[in-house]
């Protein structure tokens, strides 16, 4: 289940009291007998001085996704996880291909969301979005997910404009032993992972995992199979070892190979691979420091359109120290060189194709304890440098109110921006003169003011949240016509402005131990519209493709100790631009447990429907259709 | 959130486990004589909970049985228990102790050093103020308890050396 932000908060506040209070320890067993085993064992307990909590989290619209809650939802890979958090809007546009944005703005090249795999930036300079397929985490090593929406970039930087998201593995102590799952269906004809955890010496764990997966194709408008069925593997290891008491190192990384079918010339072919360090040492009761580097390497071959090979090398440190009584500071420093080679083609060209840029960047907060356990305050501010447009400042101030121990109140007012990527500024089509679309010498950053209020309530067995918002935008992205009248060529530039408003509310009822139910809605509408001088008249049909309401109902039921049915059931409203019809689906899970080191599922995806399509213009629109797949989990 | 974003004693979160325990393993049927024995939630020794785990199971059922939580000093005390916390003041010697149990069909928990490796059940572990979970499971099926899933996977299993 979804950890709710209200539940945390609401338990949090019954807990504040601390150590030694006898204060409510009543209400506090309450809210601690709604967490699963899985949550409660990742629980920071008070024994040990630190602090546990960072407000920037704290006051915002946070969702936490657990590896229960994926199991549960029957997810089969990271895209589909990230439907259990309704402050997103996700949706398949193919076998492959996945729009997901929060707070609008989604498109396929979606830009306005930053997504962290353990720390690294899962990030293509392209076009400042994520190809989701070739982010294949196996989901039974996923610890959680943290889904932020609204802006982070006080704290994460450059691209969480409208959100964060970030997956964290487990730790390898928490894999140990040998695991072997697979299996298969109507639309996955074949997938397994295995993995293997053991140990170093008395300190260091190590995990290794192997993953293969293959897909079957999505359905043209007429029923028929699309040429985009596609198969993927993906292996990697993590050591972790407590080098010390007081330090403790990581090491990770990964490597994939995939071939994706498409109609012609060939297929499209991916690979890519990272490797990690991490390093953090406790200083002292009261400060700690963090570093970590990493490398990062991905190829693409889209045979006809454009091939392209990048790789990313990131250094960054991070401190934290309290400071008297009041204050918490965390500081950072980080630096990021990227080099891209793009194979132009005679469809599309970067000019030029070669690049190398760099990032350097900076971030201070303080959390200031105003009235403490009541009012918190946290000022900060990411110092940014890029090759594009030079420093860039966005600062955020945010406050968490305790009301009482079951409800917080929380207000943030954030700056950030959306600073350039190869396509706003190098993209050519077609690849040769004349061209009928150029990029934008003079773009520069996309701009948003947002202003965000949070309500969080926590009474027994029930948790509520409720995030609103308002955003305003300057300067986003437009095409302009280079000879007015003429509709070509265009040029793009930052001619619109547009604002956001809406409200993500989620519920989640422990009706009994055995039953949990959770309900989520959020409401959306963005307004994009042409500045004085501007040719573009599309107001935003392109850069915002967002359904104006969700709704989400979710049920967890143990039959058994041994028997468990999970069902969940989105309704998702029309994307007006370009006319994707609203549509509902249902996910149901049915686990069985024969014995103790065997696991058997059966799941059904998209039941209500033979097919449907959740994204993109009618004329290249593919429908994804109903699916079900068995799952078998062995221990040894 | 949740996870990451609160506070909380060790032995609130301890007392909690020890109740989610009862719902993650069956009990052969003969030590529950009728619909209405209470689960029996039993301390040896110096009771680190205080009113903790009483207010915790207090009008709590499982599949209509009500919890009780009894405090023994000594393994001749133990009569009717189903889950038994084992102190760090007796879990020094819990070999003895666990022989004294004889197999009995009672889930044994302790925070004491090795307490799996020697024979006990579960143990927890506090590890980077985080609390784990190491299970005998050779222990709990010599006792005939049947031990979910859910708990499975998030343990770590441990043996008796040479076992």
């Amino acid at each position: 289940m979804i950890k709710w932000t209200a539940l945390g908060l609401g338990l949090g506040l019954a807990l504040v009291a601390g150590p030694g209070s006898a204060q409510q320890p009543d209400s506090a067993a309450q809210a601690l007998k709604q967490l699963s085993i899985e949550q409660l064992m990742n629980l920071e307990v008070m024994s040990v001085s630190k602090r546990p909590e960072r407000l920037a989290q704290a006051a915002s619209a946070i969702q936490v996704i657990t590896y229960d809650d994926i199991r549960q939802s029957g997810a089969s890979s990271l895209p589909e996880a990230l439907r259990l958090a309704n402050n997103l809007q996700v949706a398949q546009v193919d076998a492959r291909q996945w729009a997901i944005s929060a707070r609008g703005f989604n498109s396929t090249t979606a830009n306005k969301l930053l997504v962290l795999i353990d720390g690294r930036t899962v990030y293509t300079p392209l076009f400042s979005g994520v190809f989701w397929d070739v982010q294949q985490v196996p989901l039974a090593i996923i610890d959680r997910i943290e889904v932020i929406s609204g802006p982070g970039a006080a704290l994460w930087g450059a691209n969480a404009v409208n959100g964060v998201i970030n997956v964290i593995t487990k730790d390898a102590k928490d894999t140990p032993g040998l695991v072997v799952s697979g299996g298969g269906g109507t639309h996955l004809p074949g997938f397994g992972t295995a993995r293997y955890g053991g140990a170093l010496g008395s300190s260091a764990r190590y995990r290794i995992y192997g993953s293969r997966f293959a897909r079957d194709p999505s359905a043209l408008p007429n029923g028929q199979d699309a040429p985009d069925a596609w198969h993927l593997g993906q292996g990697g290891f993590r050591l972790d070892w407590d080098a010390s008491t007081l330090s403790r190192v990581s090491l990770q990384g990964d490597l994939y190979d995939g071939r994706i079918d498409q109609l012609s010339p060939g297929d499209i072919a991916v690979s890519g691979g990272n490797a990690m360090a991490k390093w953090s040492r406790t200083i002292s009761e009261t400060s700690n420091l963090t570093a970590q580097v990493y490398y990062d390497r991905t190829h693409r071959t889209i045979p006809g359109t454009f091939g392209e090979d990048l790789d990313i090398y990131d250094v960054e440190l991070q401190h934290q120290t309290r400071l008297g009584a009041r204050h918490d500071l965390v500081w950072g420093l980080g630096y990021r060189l990227i080099n891209d080679h793009v194979a132009n083609t005679p469809a599309l060209a970067f000019l030029p194709a070669h690049i190398s840029r760099d990032w350097l960047t900076g971030f201070v907060q303080d959390e200031i304890a105003l009235v403490p356990d009541r009012v918190h305050v946290a000022l900060g501010t990411k110092i940014e440098h890029n090759d594009y447009t030079g420093f860039e400042i966005q600062p955020s101030g945010r406050v968490n109110w305790t009301v009482s121990p079951s409800a917080t109140f929380w207000a943030a007012v954030s700056r950030a921006v959306r600073t350039p990527s190869r396509i706003d500024r190098e993209l050519y089509a077609p690849g040769q003169p004349p061209y009928f679309l150029a990029g934008g010498p003079g773009f520069h950053s996309e701009d948003e003011l947002a202003y965000e209020l949070g309500y969080r309530h926590h009474q027994g067995s029930l948790a509520l949240s409720v995030a609103t918002f308002y955003s305003r935008y300057h300067g986003l992205r437009s095409l302009e016509q280079v000879n007015p009248p003429a509709a070509t060529p265009v040029v793009i530039a930052n001619g619109q402005d547009g604002e956001s408003y809406g409200a993500e509310l989620t519920a989640n009822y422990v009706v009994t131990t055995r039953w949990r139910v959770r309900a989520g809605y959020s409401e959306l509408r963005v307004h994009i519209w042409p500045n004085p001088g501007s040719t573009d008249t599309s107001r935003g049909a392109t850069e915002s493709q967002a359904p104006d309401r969700q709704l989400f109902l979710h049920s967890s039921i143990d039959v058994s100790a041994h028997l468990g049915f999970d069902a969940g059931l989105r309704a998702i409203g029309e994307i007006a631009r370009p006319g994707v019809p609203a549509y509902a689906e249902l996910n149901a899970r049915l686990t069985w447990q024969p014995t103790a080191k065997v696991d058997l599922s059966i799941v059904g995806q998209n039941l209500l429907h033979r097919r449907h399509a959740e994204f993109g213009a009618s004329a290249t629109r593919r429908d994804i259709e109903r699916g079900v797949y068995g799952l078998v989990e062995w221990r040894f | 959130m949740a996870a990451q974003g609160v506070r909380a004693s060790e032995y609130q979160v301890k007392a909690v486990f020890l109740f989610n325990f009862a719902q993650f393993v069956d009990w052969p049927a003969d030590v529950f004589p009728d619909s209405a024995t209470p689960l029996v939630i039993g301390i040896l020794g110096n009771d680190p909970f205080g009113e903790v785990l009483d207010l915790t199971v207090r009008d709590e059922r499982l599949r209509g049985r009500p919890f009780q939580v009894q405090r023994y000093r000594s393994v001749d005390e133990i009569k009717n228990c189903h889950i038994l916390f084992i102190s760090r003041s007796e879990g020094a010697r819990p070999e003895v102790i666990l022989a004294g149990l004889k197999q009995r069909a009672i889930l044994t928990v302790s925070d004491a050093d090795r307490f799996a490796e020697r024979g006990g059940m579960i143990r927890f572990v506090t590890d980077r103020s985080r609390i784990r979970l190491q299970l005998n499971l050779e222990a709990a099926q010599a006792a005939h308890l049947t031990i979910s899933s859910k708990l499975l996977r998030v343990a770590e299993i441990v043996r008796r050396p040479g076992s």
